[in-house]
């Protein structure tokens, strides 16, 4: 089922169909990142008509994306990773495709990656939305 | 035999529909492209299939397409209309993806449409005719370039006969290709092409006048930017003779405003002007600009897109009444990229006014002079220059477009400014005749004209 950004939660699970613009990409893989994992990747800023995030691209996405690109994810992931924060990705079992470019209407804010989530007290499988740290970006913040 | 895919494959790139629906047709009916052929009439359905596969196998295989195309031939119920549509399919969403064996083997068909007289063969060659790029002097595009001037020369009769007003759009094509041609030099496959395309052009007025006044007023535009190339100077001395007043006043359809504006980029500027928020359209802008606007060559192209805006993109009451960009902002965004360059800025703007110069209210669109107003009006309170720049530019047209003919074009410039009053597009011509941020001269010189529209009502 395709979701829209603003209705995606983290989870351990491989499962998040969705469709996004991409806004901006990191130039270099932060060092934080590249250390972090033996392959090579990359940090951007994408969102469509409800949402922002952040995503991870990871080997040759790296390249194969560029801003204004619409991407179609499949059995995407949505969780932390260290030192970057809250990243949607598609990780081993998920596929990335481009499907066009420009023709999204997108919001930044809120950005669900700049959301501090914690444990459901009912359900501690699952999080809930605790705090907005930043309305926008931090990494990618709104043109001037 | 050599075969290959026709489709430069992307890793990460999801696949067309209409690639992928070509393919697969040609993966399950490739045992039944070769001879002997089935005696059978095939259904409906099975014709679909059929030209699908016959198409994906011309594409990527040259060594056999005489045979295919003598399939086609044979089996084919519907006047080639199937098969077009699936050309010009190919041409719109495709093109960029073609390897450059496929484009040869694309213009191929084109040629054997065109013997046939395919139903649909007038949207074949206009969109074959968007895809020639502004500005881009690569290989491939000098070459479609080519292929295309010499295909209306060479299947001048068969066109002529059967659609004849395609070759009106081809003179609008290459009257302003060529504009752009003659500036650049250097490019020995390029001189050719303006050898053909100045030939067909001539062609076109010495033999088929009525069609070429087909186009309306915006072919004096074209056709001004090229009067001092010689062959131009005497067809330009026997236009401005003749009755150009009956031109003037014909309004240009927007087909012709298409011809030079790619799929692509009318999809992404109707997208802007009816989906982007005023605010957070930056973006899109700048994604746009760098699609399609970098480049040294590339300037000339604001003139086509001010034209298409104007002309083609005429939102809706409720997108009007919305938060979403308005035209006058992209156009005032678009002037402020060609600032200063001498050769692209007072095109841009003659694009801009152009219909204002010839405006009669039963016959032409307020729309079409709506964003040059609502960007002199709303560029006053914080982008004044643009506002005298537009009204000094608009009152200089008005003296020197046409002398002869000066008269008519006040009248003409001073009733767009009333209707533009009439339908509520600016509340008074007041906020321009006394607003205090303009310049005394110009609100002078404004007054002026428009006191001679009423001396004559």
């Amino acid at each position: 089922m395709h979701v829209f950004l603003k209705d995606i939660v983290p989870a351990a699970q491989n499962n998040i169909n969705t469709r996004f613009i991409i806004l901006d990409k990191a130039r270099s893989p932060p060092a934080a990142a590249a250390a972090a994992s033996s392959g090579k990747s990359c940090i951007a800023l994408a969102a469509d008509e409800t949402a922002a995030v952040h995503i991870q691209l990871w080997g040759e996405e790296c390249e194969a994306f560029e801003a204004g690109d619409i991407v179609k994810l499949t059995n995407g992931i949505f969780s932390y990773v260290r030192n970057s924060g809250l990243l949607l990705r598609a990780g081993k079992r998920g596929n990335m495709e481009k499907m066009g470019e420009f023709t999204v209407a997108f919001v930044e804010t809120p950005n669900v990656s700049e959301i501090q989530w914690s444990p459901d007290p009912e359900n501690p499988k699952r999080y809930v939305k605790k705090d907005v740290v930043s309305a926008y970006s931090r990494i990618f913040p709104p043109l001037p | 035999m050599e075969k290959g895919k026709p489709f430069v494959a992307s890793l990460h790139e999801a696949e067309n529909k209409l690639e992928l629906s070509l393919r697969q047709a040609f993966v399950n009916l490739e045992p039944k492209l070769q001879p002997p052929f089935s005696l059978d009439i095939p259904d409906p359905q099975e014709f679909l299939e059929l030209s699908r596969a016959i198409l994906y196998a011309v594409l990527c295989d040259s060594g056999s397409s005489k045979t295919h195309i003598k399939h086609l031939h044979a089996v084919v119920t519907d006047g080639y209309a199937f098969f077009t549509s699936l050309l010009v399919g190919i041409v719109l969403e495709l093109y960029g993806k073609l390897v450059n064996s496929a484009k040869v083997q694309l213009l191929w068909l084109t040629k054997e449409m065109v013997s046939v007289s395919s139903v649909g063969l007038e949207d074949l060659l206009v969109s074959l005719l968007r895809r020639i790029g502004s500005g881009d002097y690569g290989d491939q595009n000098v070459w479609l370039c080519y292929e295309l001037v010499s295909l209306f020369l060479d299947k001048w009769g068969c066109l002529l006969e059967d659609v004849p007003l395609v070759l009106t759009s081809a003179l609008y094509n290459f009257l302003r290709l060529l504009a752009d041609h003659c500036r650049v030099t250097g490019i020995p496959k390029l001189e050719e092409v303006k050898r053909l395309e100045i030939k067909f052009c001539v062609r076109m007025f010495r033999e088929q006048l009525h069609l070429s006044l087909k186009i309306g007023r915006d072919l004096v535009r074209l056709l001004q930017d090229l009067v001092y190339i010689s062959e131009f100077k005497e067809i330009w001395n026997d236009l401005i003779c003749s009755d150009i007043l009956k031109i003037y006043q014909s309004k240009t359809s927007s087909r012709y405003f298409l011809l030079r504006i790619t799929p692509e980029m009318e999809t992404q500027l109707r997208f802007l002007l009816g989906n982007v928020k005023l605010g957070s359209h930056k973006r899109h802008q700048i994604w746009f600009l760098k699609k399609f606007l970098l480049g040294l060559e590339k300037g000339t192209l604001l003139i086509d897109i001010v034209r298409f805006i104007c002309c083609v993109v005429h939102p809706s009451n409720e997108i009007i009444r919305s938060e979403i960009m308005p035209r006058w902002a992209v156009i005032g965004w678009f002037l402020e990229l060609c600032r200063q360059n001498h050769h692209v800025e007072p095109r841009v703007k003659l694009a801009l006014f152009y219909d204002w110069l010839f405006f009669d209210e039963r016959i032409d669109s307020i729309m079409n002079v709506e964003p040059a107003a609502l960007l002199m009006l709303w560029s006053i309170p914080q982008y004044l220059h643009i506002t005298h720049s537009l009204l000094e530019f608009l009152l200089h047209l008005v003296d020197t477009y046409d002398v002869t003919r000066r008269d008519m074009i006040m009248r003409s410039v001073a009733s767009a400014f009333k209707e533009i009053e009439r339908k509520g597009v600016v509340q008074s011509l007041d906020m321009f005749l006394s607003s205090p941020e303009i310049a005394p001269d110009l609100k002078k010189k404004l007054a002026n004209l428009l006191s001679c529209q009423q001396d004559i009502n």
